[in-house]
């Protein structure tokens, strides 16, 4: 008897913090999906070669807008950099010196995407190396994210049809290299 | 034929821990005494067996047998042989063997201990330990096996499997890509283990707190019996994170200590959960109080050791810590399911019984004061749980990953560390159950007076004008003198009662009480770091200059002349580019300092190294930015002048050692009884 009353007694309690429950629940819930679309798309790795391009659009720093649906027709090489990354520096001159290379020509176009970098220091890199293909931020990371890039400097060759022909993470270590792989791209 | 026995004796564990969790439940479940014993003896088993492999893969890795693709991943030939050996955490694989190696010899010295009074713990202890220890060598025997040989394939690709693919013929290297250089410094030789260390510790607090919650025995005795290994847990989180800190600083060469990083948040959330746990225990165990609450926290704090793990090595963000985005991340994903809802489902059904003792009755009452502390401290967690997954959040909603940095990080977290500051002021000085505002303010008026005059003053006659400046020296000197007066009155005490000298006072102090004055010791240690804090977050300067062979960039009081500099190759596969430089100091010479650039053939890598000159009052940091191809035309250097930064350092020492004497073993009582019993024996026997 005394068992029952106590039971009794016990119950409109235990009812009490349900909504707290189900928010502990719920709370749960949403942080295990919020971490397996982050898995999912961990798990897709990095671009490659011989997929289609994603599209871009890149507001260059002197306030052009390219559009990676314009750039068909003609060899793409998109370099993400930052000013900050030691690494990238190794490259600069070299890519500037492909450019060069390349430029008379008029298939192929360089492009240089400065990835979470202030204006500032973009521009002093880009002076310090005199570099003159068109570059400008990667506003918002829409750029590196639709690469799935991993990390900077990384440079992507897309082919005049926008298929991916080469990924190259970490710095290119001459002009030769660059050339390879422009060339390579160019006679598809 | 060893690495055989490695991956063998890895099999085996694999299969102990099943039968080992299996006992354990049928055994636990139907109060079979002899199955949770067998339990017991599986879980005992598995750590001469990870032994075995682990001292396998040393013994691969300090033999350069580069047939094995993780050997020659992580060493080379002209690597020191403490290096090679340390290369077992160098890269994910060799480091989950570490982590279950270490895991394993924690829960097997919990199972050694006494368990006459808890008796009913012992199965779900052993459940919790040898699931976690299962995921783990499941981890590495199916996704990331550091026995796995390379192979050459008749098309001439190399691969790398476990066994001998069709038409693979093992390749023989002679020499591996080395060690990442940025992990060949003494730091980092020590940095990893502790902080896993830490990590695994908290796993025994952990099946403690879920042995609990099975067993409906919700009394504080699951606090007790874990207080020490969550003290010991949180030292070795600790000095993983300040080993971590010096090695940056060290050798990353961006002049800082800390960057808030994903990576080192990662590290600091279960830091932070578990100092909150530490200090509610406290009010648990004197007031019978806050037992939901910790509860939670611990669960927290081993939720966020995994969520962490799982974060950054299973490349859902990026760092700088560049783990490689490996297969783990679907099995390591599951793991998280079943530790989140399996803890939450448990402690929901046990909420009920979870309920305080008593009622708080004063607002600053101590136990007021630490759950204030408490909040605080889950304030920081917020905000850093906040910035972990807002790129996450911010690419589920906008489709693009936004990733926050340190300014965000700094500007919402400094009020909540001034706040626990303020409280760790505070607190020492109110009572249990009841203080009011008269009976704290009539302790609190004399060290804040003193605290401003020190602390305010001080700065301020200096040239200090920043407020927030002030106002840190100014926290950091109250803690420090009510700290100093809690050791004060203390001895002053035990002069007057038992007439002894100061030094004698304070040594049995302390032993009387270790917990109450090794935490203290941890506050003084918590206030020199937070001066070099202060001083480097506020203070810190920096310049970059080119200046040619005898030239020389004036910089804060200091003159560095650039002198020479030279390139050499050296034995162990890295060339040097040196500079020497002289420094003056207020016209005064001070000496030389050599920054360089290693950069290493094998993995063709720069590393850069600072030149230091350290002092109390600040530190110069200069490193070697970049120079032109004949040294008398130039070099640029990057000039960082760190004050304060020395006490960061001291700081970290004493709180390290503050944590050891509240950790270090008492007693158990029944044995200290039966000694002194014996003592008082003795001499009528002689």
């Amino acid at each position: 008897m005394e068992q029952e009353n106590l039971t009794d007694t016990q119950k409109p309690e235990r009812s009490r913090p349900r909504w707290g429950r189900i928010l502990a629940w719920a709370g749960l819930a949403a942080l295990l999906f919020l971490l397996l679309l982050g898995l999912i798309n961990a798990q897709k790795g990095q671009m490659k070669v011989g997929e289609k391009a994603p599209a871009f659009t890149l507001t260059t720093f002197d306030g052009r807008v390219i559009n990676s649906e314009d750039l068909r027709g003609k060899v793409v090489v998109l370099n993400i950099w930052a000013s900050w990354c030691k690494p990238c520096e190794q490259e600069a001159a070299d890519l500037e010196a492909a450019w060069r290379y390349y430029e008379p020509d008029g298939s192929v176009v360089f492009l240089g995407v400065a990835w979470t970098d202030t204006d500032k220091k973009s521009f002093e890199y880009l002076d310090k190396f005199q570099i003159t293909y068109p570059n400008g931020p990667d506003l918002g990371t829409k750029i590196y994210h639709a690469f799935r890039a991993t990390g900077v400097p990384e440079t992507y060759i897309i082919d005049r049809n926008g298929i991916l022909t080469h990924v190259k993470i970490s710095p290119f270590r001459s002009v030769e290299e660059i050339r390879q792989v422009v060339d390579a791209a160019m006679e598809r | 034929m060893i690495a055989d026995l490695g991956l063998g004796a890895l099999a085996i564990t694999l299969v102990v821990s099943i039968y080992g969790t299996v006992a354990a439940i049928y055994g636990g479940l139907k109060s079979k005494a002899e199955w949770i014993e067998s339990a017991r003896l599986a879980m005992l088993l598995t750590f001469p067996l990870i032994s075995i492999s682990a001292l396998s893969l040393i013994y691969l890795l300090v033999n350069g047998h580069y047939e094995f693709e993780f050997v020659t991943r992580v060493t080379s030939n002209s690597m020191p042989t403490y290096l090679k050996v340390t290369a077992l955490w160098g890269a994910q694989a060799g480091s989950l063997v570490f982590w279950s190696w270490l895991m394993s010899a924690f829960a097997s010295a919990v199972t050694l201990r006494k368990w006459d009074r808890d008796r009913e713990f012992l199965p779900w202890v052993i459940v919790v330990s040898l699931v976690t220890l299962m995921f783990f060598v499941s981890l590495i025997l199916f996704f990331e096996n550091p026995f796995a040989r390379i192979w050459r394939m008749p098309d001439g690709q190399f691969i790398a499997a476990l066994f001998q693919p069709a038409g693979g013929v093992l390749a023989s290297l002679r020499d591996g890509q080395g060690l990442n250089p940025f992990l060949r410094h003494p730091g980092m030789t020590l940095h990893p283990p502790t902080l896993y260390l830490g990590f695994v510790a908290f796993v025994i607090p952990y099946a403690f707190a879920i042995a609990a919650l099975i067993t409906g025995r919700t009394d504080d005795r699951w606090i007790r019996i874990t207080r020490r290994w969550t003290l010991i847990a949180w030292l070795f989180l600790s000095l993983g994170l300040i080993i971590g800190g010096r090695w940056a600083y060290d050798v990353l060469g961006w002049g800082g200590y800390w960057g808030w990083d994903p990576v080192e948040i990662s590290a600091f959330m279960p830091w932070l959960t578990g100092t909150a746990f530490l200090h509610s225990v406290m009010i648990q165990e004197k007031r019978g109080l806050l037992k939901h609450w910790n509860m939670v926290l611990i669960i927290l704090t081993y939720s966020l050791v995994i969520f962490g793990t799982f974060l950054t090595r299973s490349g859902v963000l990026s760092s700088v810590h560049a783990f490689a985005a490996s297969a783990i991340g679907p099995l390591f994903f599951g793991f998280i399911v079943l530790t989140f809802v399996g803890s939450l489902y448990l402690l929901l059904r046990r909420w009920d019984d979870l309920k305080s003792e008593g009622t708080m009755t004063s607002l600053l009452s101590r136990e007021a004061l630490f759950l204030l502390n408490n909040l605080l401290f889950m304030g920081i967690l917020v905000v850093c749980f906040w910035g972990v997954i807002f790129p996450l959040v911010s690419e589920l909603v906008t489709n693009q990953k936004v990733t926050v940095g340190p300014p965000f990080y700094e500007r919402a977290t400094a009020p909540l560390f001034a706040g626990l500051l303020l409280l760790m002021g505070i607190a020492p000085l109110s009572a249990w159950r009841h203080s009011t505002a008269k009976t704290l303010g009539r302790a609190i008026w004399k060290p804040t007076i003193l605290a401003a005059l020190v602390g305010i003053g001080a700065p301020l006659a200096l040239g200090i004008r920043s407020w927030a400046a002030l106002l840190g020296f100014f926290l950091v000197a109250l803690v420090a003198f009510v700290t100093l007066y809690e050791f004060w009155r203390g001895m002053m005490a035990r002069r007057r009662t038992q007439g002894e000298a100061l030094p004698v006072a304070l040594a049995n102090m302390i032993a009387r009480n270790r917990r109450r004055y090794g935490g203290y010791i941890i506050h003084l240690g918590v206030v020199l770091m937070a001066i070099g804090i202060i001083g480097m977050e506020m203070f810190q300067k920096e310049t970059q200059g080119t200046v040619p062979a005898g030239g020389s960039i004036s910089f804060e009081g200091y003159k560095i002349t650039y002198q020479s500099l030279s390139s050499f190759d050296t034995p162990d596969g890295r060339n040097v580019t040196r500079a020497v430089v002289n420094v003056e100091k207020n016209g005064k010479n001070v000496g030389e300092l050599y920054p360089r650039r290693d950069f290493f053939f094998e993995s063709q890598q720069p590393v850069t190294i600072p030149g230091v000159r350290s002092t109390w009052e600040d530190d110069l940091y200069i490193i070697l930015v970049d120079w032109l191809p004949i040294s008398s035309q130039g070099a640029t250097f990057k000039v960082f002048v760190n004050p304060l930064v020395n006490w960061l350092w001291l700081g970290g020492f004493v709180f390290i050692l503050g944590t050891l004497v509240a950790a270090w073993p008492d007693n158990e009582p029944e044995l200290a009884t039966a000694r002194k019993r014996r003592r008082a024996a003795a001499p009528a026997e002689a």
